[in-house]
C-alpha cells in the first residue's frame, strides 16, 4: 500500500475533522445508536522476572455502539493486543470492567468472537466442521441443523467449495475467512479481529479487507479491529482508537471522515491523506532522525555509480 | 545428477527424492548385511578358528574339529622343523557367528523344523506366546496410561498430584519387581505382563503428559470464544489436537515394550521366545538363535509399518493426497456394488 505520500508542506489538505454533511449525519446516527461494548478504565500489570510492575494498559475506556466498525491501533507495546485479549475474556484484568450490553463480562465467552493473527482452524477438522463446531459446543445445535447453517456462513465467505477441505489444504486467505465465517457463525454480539491480516501479503490484504466490509455491511455485527497498518485503519474504521505506549493509555479516539462505502481508490483523496496524516504525527512524532555517515569505503570500480 | 543435487547430501535439513530415499532405506540394511558378509566369507578377514580336514602329526586335534587357529599355527611351525607333519584345514569363525546363508537357511526352516525335544514349542508357537504377552501388557499400561497421560498434560492439578511420584518409580527398574510378581501373580504369563505394565506405564505417563502439553495454546483459546466449556476444550480440542503424536509416542512405547519382554520371559517359568532362544543356545545351534532375534526385529519392525500405515489412514488431515488406501478400497468396493447394481438393474429390465 502507500508508505510514503507525496505530500509537500504546501499541499493544502483538509483538517482530519472535517466531514462532509452526509459523513456526519452518519457519526451522528451512529452515536445514537445502543452502546454495545463499553470498556470502563480497564488496566493491565503484570510483573517481570526481575520484579519490576510493568503497566500494559493504563485506565483505558471506550465505548462502541450497535454495528460500528471499531479500529484500534497504536505503536508496538502499545497493548493493543493485550485489549483484545482483555475483551475476549482470555486473561484477566488489573482493574477496571469490561460491559457487553450492560453486563460485566467475565471469562471467555461466545458473545464475543476473536479472529486471531495465526490462523487457528482445528488441523483435525474440515473446513465445514470447522465452522460448525461453534455452533455445537456452544448453541448446543444437532449435527444437521449446525451443518445447514454452517454451509450458509460458508457460502458468505464464498468457501462452500471447500467444505469438506481441510485447513493445510488452505491459503492464508482463505484460513482466515473461514476463521471469520466460524466466528460470525456462533452470531457473537461483537467480533474481535487481532491484526488479522497481518501475516498475509499486500494483495491479499487488499482483498481481505474489502471482504470484510461486504460481510460488515450484511451481518449485524460490531467489529472490534486492532491492527498496526495505518491505511488498514482508515480504510476500514468508522472510528480510530489510538493508544499511546509505555504504559497503553487512549490517546485519541479519532472519528474517520472518508465517506462509505469505502473503496481502494479513496486510498489518494485528500480526506483519506489527512487522517492518515494525522495518524502518523501521533504514532510516529516527526522527530530528527540523524542518519550518521557510515564509515564506509568504496568497494566498487571508479564509475560504477548507482546513484 | 547436477552439482547442486549432489552437494545436497551435505546440507542439514536437505530435502530427499523419494527415490534416493528408498535407496538409502535399502543400503541401511545392506551396509551391515555386507559387513557380516565380509566377515563371514572373506578368509583373511578374522577368522579365528580352524576347521581341521588333516590332523597330520599333530596329537592334540581331531579331524573335523574347530581349533584354535594362532594356536594351531604355532605347534605346526615346531612341528615342521621336527620334520614332522603339520595339521592343515580351512579358517573358521567360531561357532557363534554364524555365516548370514546358515542364518538364511535356518530362518526359512525355522518354522518347519520341529524343535529337538517333543514337549518343547516350536518357532512360531513361542513366538505367537511373546507377542500375546506384550500384547496384554501393551493393552493394559495403554488403557490406563493413556488418559492419564493426556489427562496430566491438559490438568496442571492432576499433573501436580501424580507426576512426582511417577517420576520417582520410573527409575525403580522394572525387573527389579520380578520376585514379587512371581510372589503375588504365580508363574505363568500374568507376572510377565506385570513387568511389562511396570515398565511401560511410568514412561507412558510422562511421556504422553509431555506431549498434550505442547499442544498449541492458541487452539484453546479459540474454542474458548467459540463457547467450549472446560470438558469441550478437553474433548473436542485436547485430545484431537494431541492424539496424532500420542500415536507416535504408542510407537516407540511398543518398542520399550519388547526390551522389557526379554526379561520378562525369564520370570517364573521361563517362556516365549526367550525361552526358544536360549533352548537352541544349549543345543549350540546358533543359526537358530540368530534366526529368532532377526524374527523379533522383523516383527517389530512390520508392525511398525503398519502402525505407520494405519496412523496415515486414521488420522486423514496429515495426508497430502487426497485418498489413504482404506478410503480407496472402500470406494473401490462401493463402486463394484454399484456396478453390480446396474448389471442387476439392467437384467432386471431385460427379462
Amino acid at each position: 500500500m502507500i508508505d510514503m505520500i507525496e505530500t509537500p508542506e504546501t499541499l493544502s489538505l483538509p483538517s482530519y475533522r472535517e466531514q462532509e454533511p452526509r459523513v456526519a449525519e452518519r457519526f451522528a446516527k451512529l452515536r445514537q445508536r445502543p452502546v454495545i461494548l463499553d470498556v470502563q478504565a480497564l488496566e493491565k500489570r503484570f510483573t517481570t522476572a526481575d520484579g519490576e510492575t510493568v503497566v500494559a494498559l493504563d485506565r483505558v475506556s471506550f465505548q462502541a455502539h450497535r454495528r460500528e466498525f471499531l479500529c484500534v491501533i497504536g505503536p508496538s507495546g502499545c497493548g493493543k493486543s493485550t485489549l483484545a485479549r482483555l475483551v475476549a475474556g482470555l486473561e484477566p484484568c488489573s482493574g477496571g470492567r469490561v460491559l457487553l450490553d450492560g453486563k460485566p463480562v467475565d471469562g471467555p465467552g461466545s458473545d464475543r468472537g476473536m479472529v486471531f493473527q495465526g490462523y487457528t482452524l482445528f488441523p483435525w477438522l474440515t473446513v465445514l466442521k470447522n465452522v460448525m463446531f461453534g455452533l455445537e459446543v456452544s448453541q448446543g445445535m444437532s449435527t444437521s441443523s449446525a451443518e445447514q447453517e454452517a454451509r450458509q456462513w460458508l457460502d458468505l465467505v464464498g468457501l462452500s467449495k471447500f467444505a469438506a477441505s481441510y485447513p493445510h489444504e488452505l491459503s492464508g486467505g482463505m484460513k482466515q475467512r473461514v476463521a471469520i465465517a466460524r466466528a460470525l457463525a456462533n452470531r457473537p454480539r461483537i467480533l474481535l479481529m487481532d491484526e488479522p491480516f497481518g501475516a498475509l501479503d499486500a494483495q491479499t490484504r487488499a482483498q481481505m479487507q474489502s471482504y470484510l466490509l461486504q460481510i460488515w455491511r450484511e451481518v449485524d455485527i460490531t467489529i472490534v479491529f486492532i491492527t498496526h497498518d495505518l491505511d488498514e485503519a482508515v480504510y476500514l474504521a468508522d472510528r480510530i482508537l489510538i493508544l499511546d505506549a509505555h504504559p497503553g493509555r487512549v490517546r485519541e479516539l479519532m472519528e474517520v471522515a472518508v465517506p462509505r462505502p469505502r473503496h481502494p481508490t479513496q486510498f489518494l483523496s485528500p480526506t483519506f491523506v489527512a487522517a492518515r496524516r494525522h495518524l502518523e504525527e501521533l504514532i510516529h512524532p516527526p522527530v530528527e532522525v540523524a542518519t550518521e555517515a557510515l564509515p564506509l569505503r568504496r568497494m566498487t570500480v571508479v564509475g560504477d555509480d548507482v546513484e | 545428477m547436477s552439482s547442486s543435487a549432489s552437494s545436497s547430501w551435505f546440507r542439514p535439513l536437505a530435502g530427499l527424492s523419494p527415490t534416493r530415499a528408498r535407496r538409502l532405506w535399502a543400503l541401511s540394511f545392506i551396509l551391515p548385511i555386507a559387513l557380516w558378509c565380509v566377515v563371514s566369507y572373506v578368509p583373511f578377514v578374522w577368522h579365528p578358528m580352524l576347521r581341521v580336514s588333516d590332523a597330520g602329526d599333530l596329537d592334540w586335534v581331531t579331524v573335523g574339529e574347530l581349533a584354535p587357529r594362532a594356536d594351531v599355527e604355532r605347534d605346526n611351525r615346531a612341528l615342521v622343523a621336527k620334520g614332522g607333519h603339520p595339521a592343515v584345514g580351512t579358517p573358521a569363525n567360531p561357532p557363534f557367528l554364524p555365516a548370514p546363508h546358515e542364518v538364511a537357511r535356518a530362518l526359512v526352516t525355522g518354522f518347519t523344523t520341529p524343535p529337538f525335544r517333543a514337549d518343547e514349542p516350536w518357532l512360531h508357537q513361542s513366538l505367537w506366546h511373546s507377542v500375546t504377552v506384550i500384547f496384554w501388557g501393551f493393552l493394559i499400561s495403554s488403557v490406563v496410561g493413556v488418559p492419564l497421560g493426556i489427562l496430566c498434560g491438559a490438568l496442571p492439578a492432576m499433573a501436580r498430584l501424580t507426576e512426582p511420584f511417577i517420576e520417582f518409580f520410573r527409575y525403580l527398574p522394572a525387573p527389579a519387581f520380578g520376585a514379587l510378581a512371581v510372589a503375588v501373580l504365580g508363574i505363568e504369563d500374568a507376572p510377565k505382563i506385570a513387568i511389562i505394565v511396570i515398565g511401560t506405564f511410568f514412561q507412558q505417563v510422562l511421556v504422553i503428559a509431555n506431549t498434550t502439553r505442547r499442544i498449541d495454546p492458541a487452539l484453546l483459546e479459540a474454542a474458548q470464544t467459540l463457547g467450549a466449556s472446560p470438558r469441550h476444550l478437553l474433548w473436542r480440542v485436547v485430545v484431537p489436537g494431541v492424539i496424532t503424536e500420542v500415536y507416535t509416542d504408542m510407537r516407540v512405547l511398543l518398542g520399550w515394550a519388547w526390551t522389557y519382554l526379554i526379561v520378562a520371559e525369564l520370570i517364573g517359568v521361563s517362556s516365549g521366545i526367550t525361552f526358544f532362544i536360549n533352548q537352541q543356545a544349549k543345543y549350540r545351534a546358533y543359526d537358530r538363535v540368530f534366526a529368532s532375534i532377526i524374527v523379533i526385529g522383523l516383527v517389530g519392525l512390520f508392525t511398525d509399518l503398519v502402525l505407520a500405515s494405519l496412523g496415515r489412514q486414521l488420522f486423514p488431515w496429515l495426508r497430502t493426497s487426497k485418498r489413504g488406501w482404506l478410503s480407496q478400497a472402500l470406494a473401490r468396493r462401493g463402486r463394484a456394488a454399484r456396478a453390480a447394481e446396474a448389471v442387476a438393474a439392467k437384467e432386471a429390465a431385460r427379462a
